[in-house]
Order: C-alpha cells, then structure tokens, then sequence
C-alpha cells in the first residue's frame, strides 16, 4: 500500500521579485514498510521537499503545482491548522539537531505523553505508561526511572531517541527523517539507524529519509530518490543505483566517496559548484557541471525507465532514444 | 551560500526589519541636528538677552513660543538649549564608547585575572543606579559642562564595556582568531584589525540608543540643578526654569519637554531600527 | 622526524554542580605519543569528546600543554614564550573545519593573504600580489578573486582560500581539524585531492583530524585511533582498517558505513555511548563497552604497545579472535 504519493510537485520560491522553481515535477512514492532515501548535496532541494510535505514552507514559498497525497488524501493545501493535526499524528518526524523538536524546561516523558493525550485522547496515567513503553521501544535505559528527567540530563545520542519517540507515539504511516544522524557520532548513528529500521519492520510505518550520506543510503534504504537542483535525476533501488547509476550526476557522486574498506587512487570530483536559486538553468539544471552536456540539454529532460518494470527511472537526455538529435528536430 | 540560506534570506527581507523606523528617527534627528547647530542664524531673538517689558508674553509672531520670566524668547532658548544638550550627549556618548569598547575589548580578549578585576569594578560602577552616579560625580567634580559631559561619560560606560567584552570574548574563540595566531599575527594586531572592527557595528548601535539616555540624564541633572549653569540654555534647564511658574504659564515647561520628547523618539526609533536592521539573524 | 609529540597532556578545569560548583579536571588529552615524518599524513581519528582537537590545538599552541613535549623541525616548542614561536608560525599551519568561521569576514581575499605576508616579511611591494596570486592559482581559484570578500565563496572555495592562506608560508606540516566534514561529497572530494597534490608535489606533511574513517583512509599512510584522550591503536592505515586490532577501533570500523548496499554490515552493534572524559572508567578505558573484557581490563591500565608491526593498547591483543571478514564477495 502507498503511505506517500508525490505527484508532479513544483514549488516556486518568491526571490527578489521573480520566481525560481526550487522543486520541478518532483515524483515519487513510498509504500508501507519501505525506506525511501532523498539524496542530494546542499541545495539540491531536499529540505525544501520535506518543507513542503509537511507544510512547513517559509513564507516566500508555496506549492505552485502537483500533489501530495497521504494515504488516500491530498495534503497539498490543507489550513494550517489541520496540517498541525496531521503532523503529529499521521507523520512523524526527526530532525537533525533533537533539540529543536524538545522543550528544555518539559521532562522528557511529559513531551512524549503529550501527543499521546491530544491525539489518542488517553487518560494522564494511560499516557504515562504508554510514554514509558515507547521509551522502552527506543531502547533508553532505565525508562521509566528517566520518565523525570530533563531533555539536557540526556547525551545527543538518548535525545534523538526521545525524539524518535515521540515521531512514533501516534503510530504515523509516514516518518520523515531529516539527517536524522548527521549531528551524531559514527557509533550513535548506527544504534540510531538500527533502531530506526527495527520500529519501521515493527510499525509498517513508510519511511523518507532525507540524507546527504550516500554511504549510510546503502546499508539502510530500500529505493533511493536522487535530487539535483529541484529535480528528481534518478530513482531506483539501492542496489542498482550503486551498481549502475544512469545520471552523470549520481555516477559522479558515486565515485567521489571516499571509503573505508579499500584504497582508491583518486576521488573523482564534480567540478564548479550548484548555482544558486536565481540563476538556475531552465533546461537540465546538471548542465553546467555536466561531462556530457549536448546542446538539446537546454531543454528539461523527460524522465526515461531503464530496464523493465524495476522502477529505475533517470532524468537525462543521454538516456532518450535518439535524444542527442532531438534538437534538430 | 547554499539555498536554504537564500530561502532565509529572502523570507526575512520580505519584512523589512527597521528600515521605515530608521527613515524616520533619521529624518526627526536631522531636522533637530540642523536646528540646533543654524541656532545662531534662524534664532529670531538673543536666547540671553532680558527684556523687562516682554515678560511672560503668551505665543505671537513676534514670540513663536512666548518669553519667560525675564522676556527671553522661548522658541530661541530652545534652539540653543539644543545646542548644549545635543552637545553634551554626544560628546559622553564618544567618551563612554571610546573608553568602554577600549577596555571592553582588552578584558574580554585578556581574560582570565584582567577580566574578573575589570569586571568587578564595573558591577560596583553598575551597582548605582544611573541618576544617583551622575549626581555624585557631578557633585564631586563641581558644575559646568565639561564635567558634566564627564558625569554622563561615567554613567554610560559599563554598557559599552559589557557589549564589548562579551563581543571580544565571542570573538576570542572563533576560529579566525585561532587562525590568526596560527598565522603568527601579534595580539596588538589580532584586536586592532580583526575583533575591533567587528564590533564596531554592535558599538554604534549602543550608542544611538545611548544618546537618547544621555539626553534624559542631562535633562535630569539640569532639572535638580546639577546642569550647565544659568544663563546657559540646556533643554533640562528650561523645564525647570518653567517649572517655578508651571501653574500661571504652563508653556514655559512643556515646549522643551517636547523637545527632549522628540529628541528622544528620534534617536529611539533610530537605534531600535539600526538594530533590527543589523539583526544577525537578519543578516547573511 | 618533523613532528614529536611525547606524553602530551592537556587538562580543562572544569566548573560542575549546583549551587555550588565544584572544579573538576577534564583530561582532554592524557599522555599521547606520536610521530610525523617529513612528507607524511598521519590521521588522528576518534569520537566528539576523544580530544584528537585538543592534540591539534596543542600542536599548534592554541591551548598550552600541562605535560610533555611537541618538539617541531628539532625545535621544542612545547613551553616556548609565545613571542619566539611566532618566527616558527608560518612552517606549521593550520587548516579549519568552518572555512567561512577561519577567514576575517570584513577583509578581502587579497588583504587577508596579503597581511599574513607582510607580518613575516615574506616579500615586498609588487612581490606580495605576485605570491598571492600564485598561491590562489595553486589552490585553483582565478587572482582576481583577491578582490572579493569570503561571505561571495561557496564553502569549499573558502577552504581553498584558507589552504591559499597557508600555502603563502610554504609550510612543512599542516594540522587539519576536520577540513572536509562541513564540505558535500563532491566538494570534499575537491579539497582531499588538492590536498593530496600539495603533499605529493610539495612534500607538505599534514596532521589530518577526522571522525571520517573513509576520509582518512583515502588520505594518511598512518593512523592513529583515539579513545577518551588515548592513542588505543596506531599504526599504518591499511592495516588498520583491514584489520583492526584494539575493540574499540574494532567496533569504530564495523560502524563506519560503507557505500555498497553489497556488504552486509555486522548485524548487532553494541548499545552504549562513551562515558564522559570527566570521570574515565578505571583500568582499559573501554572496557565498559567491550565484549572482551576481563577482570584485569577492569583494574589494570594497558599500555600502548608494539603488536605484529603496529601499536595496540589492550591487554589481549594477541588473543583477540582474527576480525571477521564483513565482505560478501
């Protein structure tokens, strides 16, 4: 069953007087139970797609086109005030730094028990032990002897898992994971990412993990979205992402991990740098960074299926039939 | 710059913060400014000369805003009374800055022992409430406008002193900082070139804020006496000249309360907008 | 040898507790032993709160040591009055994680190199533009950027400029803390090879802090691993991610993520942070969190000793079981 359905979602950023579209046609979908990774370096609209799931946008933007479909429903542009309803008890979410998601002067059980009494409407000693539970799922030690204590007495580690906590009080269909490790240490964030995808099999929760961290995709991601610039450039599954990446930009993103368990004799780099919202181009926003760039470029891609029925999907003219003479035509 | 910061960016500019507030209080301290210092040439009276026969004329052609007790026009004892009061503010409002960034800077960058001593003397000097410091300094150094200007100095220094410790303390630990070491620059160096500077934003902004207290300490003093001395026209000292007849001529005392009232609404609205505008949330 | 660092110690008093704070001593660094030779790239890796900043730091004298010595290019500067170390400054520099934080916001490019080379004296009148331009050409920016203010540079372009910076001086060694980590992937793949170039061609040595196992791998030809303000393991790189000797650099690879979704990680990872530096467990730092521990890792401290080629501080580095082979080929 689909939790999350993306349906050709543009969002127009109001920038000095113009529009720029910081998300073109973005689509895709998650099903229950499954972990779906949105990859892409800083400026590849990332964030900007979590905003707008949520409807979190700063005020200059808005969703200008495109759906956002939860479950059976369209959430694209619901009030305010509904989307805080759904927010906490249909997504949950985890940000980088757990602190913004906790009140420092709240004890840490009396925030995981909050949404458990406005949304499930349980009793206070109800809540209690639900909240107790939960702690106990994402495994703090000693849970319900910390059901007292304050976000601060926690190390950054325990804090996020309050914060997952509190994410997965409500039983969500969807989690959304935004670098939901990139503050921890490599040992924490395994503990973490382990966890997150224990609760995932238990609660058949459809997750979106938002990452810079290709390596971390691997290890804990089912399908991996690639994004450049505002667009979607590749979808696939982990594995045949990392074994036959199609867009340039995702085989040059590949190739300059560095790692752990070999040697490489050098890092491939993508040279230049994203340009910024104003000043992307219209057509393929990879462009200018491009190996391969061809004058039909200038036009936006259409998005091509590699292979049959995988649900590999690549946004680049290299891969249309004849597309290096389609500008001809 | 990536573009969520873009995004941040244009999302703040989309309110303006303190730009219209800035205009304005801009526009009151110019008008003001410009009045005070053509005092001499659009005066229609001398501020001091006496005229026994014009005492206490009500507002006329002659007397835009009336004569006093000895018949000096009110309107050009107010122009000049600007004159005294802006100059005062200004001039411990540069003292107090100089002084407080200076030592501001050495403590927060020293640390250690220099700091806890210069700290604690600043509590003791903050531990008096401002009117009661300026009348025991002013009352220890005896009247007249340099001492006075001392007085105010005084008063206002451990705001700049604290904004500047903390700004250089900040700073201490940011990695230029290290990386000036790193690049062997000497400490004279490292604070005149890399902490002064950027603080001086913070600093200016202090002391447009500070101005407009310093012109109520003024008036203040003035107003129990401990101002310029008579016949000298401060603002301070003419509400309290026009006090002694507030109930027969209530002018006398309103008119220069009105115009510390905008002196100070001018100055006011320029430090709050400057501010806001220099909001480092608000910049990039 | 370049660089000897011996029995190195840095100690924070550190105000804890309320109402009435009580001081403490934080041993950030306790006793760490290290050698850099001419040329060479040694990776200080470990966990936030390990101290492998502090060890920078010291090198560099940012923090004053409590105990033992850096002795640099045969000069002991562990105790140097400041102003003496300053004619020793520009052969030892420094590269900084925040590349926007490392470089005076109010001055241009130009200015900023320029002053560094004007306080050494290093050339005169035309001769400074000359070398400044030279030394932004080497990093791969165009002179004219010399005019231009850091807040108009990309990240990774500020970490260029700061290694610009550096390169003025024509250093021997280069402590880098975390030079990459604030970088995206094909940016940090930009930087490492620009710093891979200036080790080859100019034989700069560098002392390269990072929790990156990957990064570091690609980058030193040794290795050390640090643990609560100890060296636990040191040795050559290879060797040491292949085959990790001490648990603790064990438990550190096993974790490190490995962009492959072929490898299957290690399934179970142990739960458990590091205890704080303020009250070290006594005996084997680790043994809290070690599988292997025994009664005398819990009351005898190990020594960092020579095990088949590389140092290792654990009581049973012999015995340890060979390190399970995590590939699936």
């Amino acid at each position: 069953m689909t939790v999350l359905r993306i349906d050709k979602l543009r969002t127009t950023l109001r920038l000095g007087g113009r529009d720029c579209d910081a998300l073109r046609e973005v689509s895709f979908s998650v099903a229950e139970g499954e972990t779906l990774a949105i990859v892409g370096e800083s400026g590849c609209g990332k964030s900007m797609l979590a905003m707008s799931i949520m409807g979190l946008l700063p005020a200059v933007a808005r969703i200008s086109e495109g759906r956002v479909i939860l479950g059976s429903r369209a959430i694209e542009a619901e009030p305010e005030s509904r989307m805080e309803k759904i927010r906490g008890a249909e997504i949950g979410m985890i940000f980088q730094e757990p602190m913004t998601a906790l009140n420092p002067v709240f004890t840490v059980g009396s925030q995981i028990a909050e949404p458990l009494r406005d949304h499930l409407g349980l009793s206070k000693s109800e809540a209690r032990k639900t909240a107790i539970e939960l702690m106990e799922r994402v495994r703090i030690p000693a849970a319900a002897s910390r059901f007292e204590s304050y976000p601060h007495e926690f190390s950054g580690g325990m804090r996020q898992r309050v914060v997952i906590a509190l994410a997965i009080a409500c039983r969500p269909k969807l989690l959304i994971a935004d670098e939901p490790t990139t503050a921890l240490d490599v040992t924490v964030q395994r503990q973490i990412l382990d966890l997150l995808d224990t609760l995932q099999e238990q609660g058949e929760m459809g997750m979106l993990l938002i990452t810079h961290n290709l390596a971390i995709v691997a290890g804990h991601a089912d399908r991996v979205v690639v994004m450049y610039g505002g667009d979607v450039v590749e979808t696939a599954t982990v594995r045949d992402l990392f074994r036959a990446p199609g867009h340039p930009y995702a085989r040059a993103l590949l190739a300059s991990l560095p790692r752990v368990d070999r040697d490489l004799s050098e890092l491939a780099s993508i040279p230049g740098r994203v340009p910024p919202l104003a000043m992307l181009p219209d057509g393929c926003r990879f462009i200018d960074r491009c190996p391969h760039a061809m004058d039909i470029c200038n036009r936006m891609p259409p998005t091509v299926e590699l292979g049959e029925g995988q649900g590999h999907t690549v946004r680049c003219w290299l891969h249309v039939e004849g597309g290096e003479h389609a500008a001809d035509g | 710059m990536t573009h969520s910061t873009e995004v941040k960016r244009a999302d703040r500019k989309a309110y303006k913060p303190g730009r219209i507030a800035i205009i304005i209080g801009a526009t009151i301290i110019a008008v003001v400014l410009l009045a005070a210092i053509l005092a001499p040439w659009i005066a229609p009276h001398d501020p001091y000369v006496q005229s026994m026969l014009a005492r206490f004329r009500p507002p006329s052609a002659e007397y835009w805003l009336g004569t006093d007790r000895f018949g000096r026009d009110t309107f050009s004892r107010i122009l000049y009374g600007l004159r005294i009061t802006l100059w005062t503010a200004a001039a411990s409002t540069a003292l107090a800055m100089v002084g407080g960034t200076a030592i501001g800077i050495l403590s927060g960058y020293c640390g250690g022992r220099v700091d806890r001593w210069l700290s604690a003397a600043n509590d003791l000097l903050m531990s008096f409430p401002q009117m009661v410091a300026g009348i025991i300094i002013v009352a220890l150094l005896g009247p007249g406008v340099t001492n006075l200007i001392i007085a105010i100095a005084i008063t206002a220094f451990p705001a700049f002193y604290r904004m500047a410790r903390s700004a250089a303390l900040a700073l201490r630990d940011r990695d230029y900082i290290d990386a000036c070491r790193v690049l062997g620059y000497s400490d004279t160096r490292i604070v005149a070139r890399h902490i002064l500077p950027e603080t001086m934003d913070d600093m200016i902004i202090i002391a447009t804020l500070w101005l407009a207290t310093a012109v109520r300490t003024e008036s203040s003093l003035a107003f129990i006496g401990l101002g310029a001395p008579p016949p000298a026209a401060t603002l301070g000292g003419l509400v309290r000249e026009g006090f002694d007849n507030l109930l027969d001529y209530p002018g006398l005392a309103i008119w220069p309360s009105l115009a510390i009232l905008v002196v100070m609404i001018g100055l006011n609205l320029m430090g709050d907008g400057l501010r806001d505008a220099n909001d480092p949330r608000a910049s990039a | 040898m370049l660089l000897t660092v011996d029995g190195l110690k840095v100690i924070y008093p550190v105000k804890r507790g309320w109402p009435i704070p009580k001081t403490r001593l934080l041993k950030a660094v306790d006793g760490v032993s290290f050698t850099i030779g001419a040329g060479e790239a040694l990776g200080i890796v470990g966990e936030s709160g390990c101290g492998k900043s502090t060890v920078a730091r010291a090198i560099l004298r940012l923090v004053t040591p409590d105990a033992g010595s850096v002795v640099f290019a045969g000069t002991d500067i562990t105790f140097m009055p400041l102003k003496r170390l300053r004619r020793l400054r520009p052969k030892l520099q420094m590269i900084f994680q925040d590349p926007a934080a490392s470089l005076s916001p109010r001055m241009r490019i130009g200015d900023a190199l320029a002053e560094a080379i004007r306080v050494h004296d290093i050339a005169q009148g035309a001769g400074i533009d000359e070398l400044v331009g030279s030394a932004l050409t080497e990093v791969g920016l165009s002179p004219e950027v010399a005019d231009r203010y850091p807040h108009e540079f990309s990240g990774g372009q500020k970490q260029r400029i700061g290694i610009a910076r550096a390169l003025v001086f024509s250093p021997e060694l280069i402590v880098a803390d975390e030079p990459v980590s604030a970088l995206d992937v094909s940016v940090q793949a930009q930087i490492l090879n620009l710093m891979a170039r200036l080790k080859a061609e100019r034989g700069i040595a560098f002392a390269f802090i990072s929790h990156d196992l990957g990064v570091v791998r690609h980058f030193c030809e040794r290795t050390a691993v640090m643990y609560l303000g100890q060296i636990i393991e040191s040795g050559a790189t290879r060797e040491i991610f292949d085959a990790p000797g001490h648990p603790y650099t064990r438990l550190l690879r096993s974790v490190s993520p490995v962009p492959d979704p072929e490898i299957v990680s290690a399934s179970a990872v142990a739960e458990g942070e590091p205890p704080s530096p303020l009250d070290p467990p006594s005996g084997c730092r680790f043994n809290p969190r070690c599988p292997f521990a025994t009664e005398m890792c819990r009351s005898t401290e190990p020594e960092l000793r020579p095990v088949n080629g590389r140092h290792i501080a654990c009581h049973h580095a012999e015995t340890l079981p060979p390190t399970g082979d995590n590939r699936v080929r």
